[in-house]
């Protein structure tokens, strides 16, 4: 990392974080929680860091530009293959998140 | 989702959870399952002798099996009834299922008990288990032209996905092909030894009466009896009973089918409380284990162990099993046909036997001695270590040490809190005086102090702690409400991260543990496996 700048806060704290093994150890656990999605970038219910600044928040804001690209598809209904009627009479989500249902498949 | 809501359309739809099978008829016998194959799945599918193709190269656990048929439901228009969709599961876990030794490392998955950490071989962390579970593939079995197959369906079903993190950075459908689905035919081989024994080895069945003990959050740890009855082929009808620990009855009833000869799955409703059993029996059927969770929120449950019960006196159990040093304590002493002295081991006291039956001793106890773990009897029963004795505690672990709650409502929203259920797991330290060693003495679950704080400093700059949630004094942790929260900086949502503290002792010998929880928005999509 020597001739290497660190420009983001990301990488910032990837600098910082580097020979503590304790805090990547920290951040690896976090990571994988079973089912969480936090590699993708910004992660569902963390980021990549373990932490929450990097999400999109509120999630509401953008949800179906990244439900339509099927961004998280074991999280959020992807509109794109799987459930393409899931957003429908809501297309407002900061407005309409009540109305957010989830997709059960573990009922028969 | 609106429980209400919820519980009407199940009903409407005439829909039911996979364990909970009331009253259809009887699974059918093998050659009825091939005749069910043949008749749903023939339309798209080529025969191939008593199976199908695709399926020839599959090994799963039910719930695997279920999530196959709802994706054709779902993806490719079967039309496929309830009925024979559980008849179906069942024939195809029972004929392509996996062995108890390999389903025995991520039953976690299995039993819905997601707030841990998986241990993964790095290269399925970062190519599959990035968006889903690594249980989730790790309980299945593949040729590799099916692992193979299995990618072409990610990659055609998610096109987006080699634009992810961790997927732009390779060329990730060649890897996916090219390296992955030989290195999971390896490792997760479709012919195994283990399925080949498992097949051929002789079923007992699992009826008969069953000694129970567990832990129900908000309720405590309890003991009782299971009674299933034959209601069928791998069927149960089951009748529960017994009482919690501190002292309230337990009564419940329900069904239990069972899956490849180990795996069952129960419907219970006890006290009013609708629950799922997720167990696997041991190869002698003696022994079950697993967990029991709310059918209405699964992360939220707790251990369920049930030993068979024979003419044989046997000691299950002792409730709580831990006796500190110099203190009198009440013990309930847990099994069946207990008869004759009790013994709670070396400088054990027994001062009084509060209560007996043949299935529970109460004695009143006080311990000496150094610290280590009793051997305990009541008469020719005999349970190895059941009891702790200690001096002081010196270590607690949250458990979960990871979790994830999500916030949920209020009101008429459709997705409801997903809550997390504590326990403080304590330990002596053990003769090098030092907690955190290997030699440390577990204790068991040990009544705790329950609150949160900030995750760390960021956290703390954003006050999550006083946003995300409650712990309650059970241990019950119950989110915040979902949405934006207009009174956070911009409008963020009650989400946060903190740290779960329990505590024990007073001012001067307080020990304290901690674990992450991470409060996030819904998890909309509930598989049968996440």
């Amino acid at each position: 990392m020597k001739h290497l700048k660190s420009l983001n806060k990301k990488a910032q704290r990837l600098d910082a974080a580097e020979g503590k093994p304790e805090v990547i150890e920290e951040v690896v656990a976090m990571q994988t929680v079973v089912g969480c999605t936090a590699t993708t970038d910004p992660g569902w219910e963390i980021d990549a860091f373990g932490g929450a600044t990097s999400l999109c928040q509120p999630m509401e804001a953008d949800l179906y530009g990244c439900a339509d690209s099927c961004w998280w598809p074991a999280q959020v209904p992807d509109t794109m293959s799987h459930y393409p009627d899931w957003g429908d009479g809501k297309a407002d989500a900061t407005k309409d998140w009540r109305k957010l249902d989830g997709i059960f498949e573990d009922k028969i | 989702m609106n429980k209400e809501k919820s519980i009407t359309s199940i009903v409407g739809a005439g829909l039911l959870a996979l364990a909970a099978a009331v009253g259809v008829p009887a699974p059918a016998a093998a050659a009825d399952g091939a005749a069910l194959l043949a008749a749903n799945c023939l339309s798209c599918h080529s025969a191939l002798g008593s199976t199908i193709s695709r399926v020839e190269g599959q090994r799963k656990s039910p719930e695997g099996w279920q999530m196959t048929i709802t994706r054709m439901q779902e993806q490719h228009g079967a039309k496929i009834s309830p009925q024979d969709k559980r008849a179906l599961i069942k024939y195809l876990a029972d004929t392509r299922g996996l062995a108890p030794t390999e389903a025995a490392p991520w039953r976690y998955l299995l039993e819905h008990d997601n707030n841990r950490v998986e241990a993964l071989d790095d290269t399925y962390k970062d190519m599959c288990a990035r968006c889903h579970s690594g249980a989730r593939f790790a309980l299945q079995r593949r040729s590799e032209g099916e692992w193979s197959l299995l990618m072409h369906s990610h990659i055609g079903l998610n096109p987006t996905l080699e634009f992810h993190s961790l997927a732009r950075d390779r060329a990730w459908f060649q890897h996916a092909v090219g390296e992955i689905a030989p290195a999971l035919a390896r490792d997760f081989a479709l012919d195994a030894k283990a399925w080949t024994a498992w097949q051929a080895a002789p079923r007992v069945t699992l009826a008969g009466s069953w000694r129970i003990t567990g832990y129900l959050p908000g309720k405590g740890e309890f003991e009782g009896r299971m009674t299933a009855s034959a209601a069928g082929e791998d069927r149960f009808e089951l009748r529960l009973e017994g009482r919690y620990a501190d002292g309230g009855a337990l009564a419940g009833s329900g069904v239990a089918t069972v899956y490849t000869g180990y795996e069952w799955r129960g419907s219970v409703d006890i006290d009013g409380v609708a629950l799922r059993q997720v167990l696997a029996a041991d190869a002698r059927a003696t022994t079950m284990k697993g967990r029991q969770h709310l059918a209405a929120s699964r992360r939220v449950g707790g251990e369920l162990v049930a030993v068979r019960e024979s003419a044989a006196p046997r000691l299950v159990a002792v409730m709580p099993g831990h006796l500190r040093r110099g203190e009198t304590a009440e013990l309930t002493l847990v099994g069946s046909g207990l008869d004759g002295a009790v013994s709670l081991g070396s400088g054990v006291r027994v001062l009084e036997v509060v209560a007996r039956s043949a299935d529970r001793v109460v004695v009143r106890a006080r311990a000496e001695g150094g610290d280590g773990l009793r051997d305990v009897a009541v008469g020719a029963a005999r349970g190895k270590g059941l009891l702790a004795v200690y001096e002081r505690v010196a270590r607690v672990d949250v458990e979960p040490a990871n979790a994830i709650a999500r916030v949920g409502g209020p009101g008429d929203a459709q997705m409801e809190k997903v809550g997390v259920a504590y326990r403080a797991l304590g330990w002596a330290a053990g003769r090098d005086g030092k907690a955190g060693t290997a030699d440390d003495l577990r204790l068991g679950y040990l009544p705790v102090q329950w609150s949160i704080e900030a995750a760390d400093e960021e956290a703390e700059k954003a006050r999550d702690q006083d946003f995300v949630g409650r712990i309650g004094a059970d241990g019950v942790f119950v989110p915040g409400d979902a949405g934006p929260n207009p009174a956070r900086p911009k409008s963020l949502g009650n989400t946060g991260r903190v740290k779960v503290v329990a505590a024990v002792g007073e001012a001067g010998e307080r020990v304290e543990g901690r674990g992450s929880l991470d409060v996030a928005v819904p998890d909309f999509v509930q598989r049968a496996l996440d």
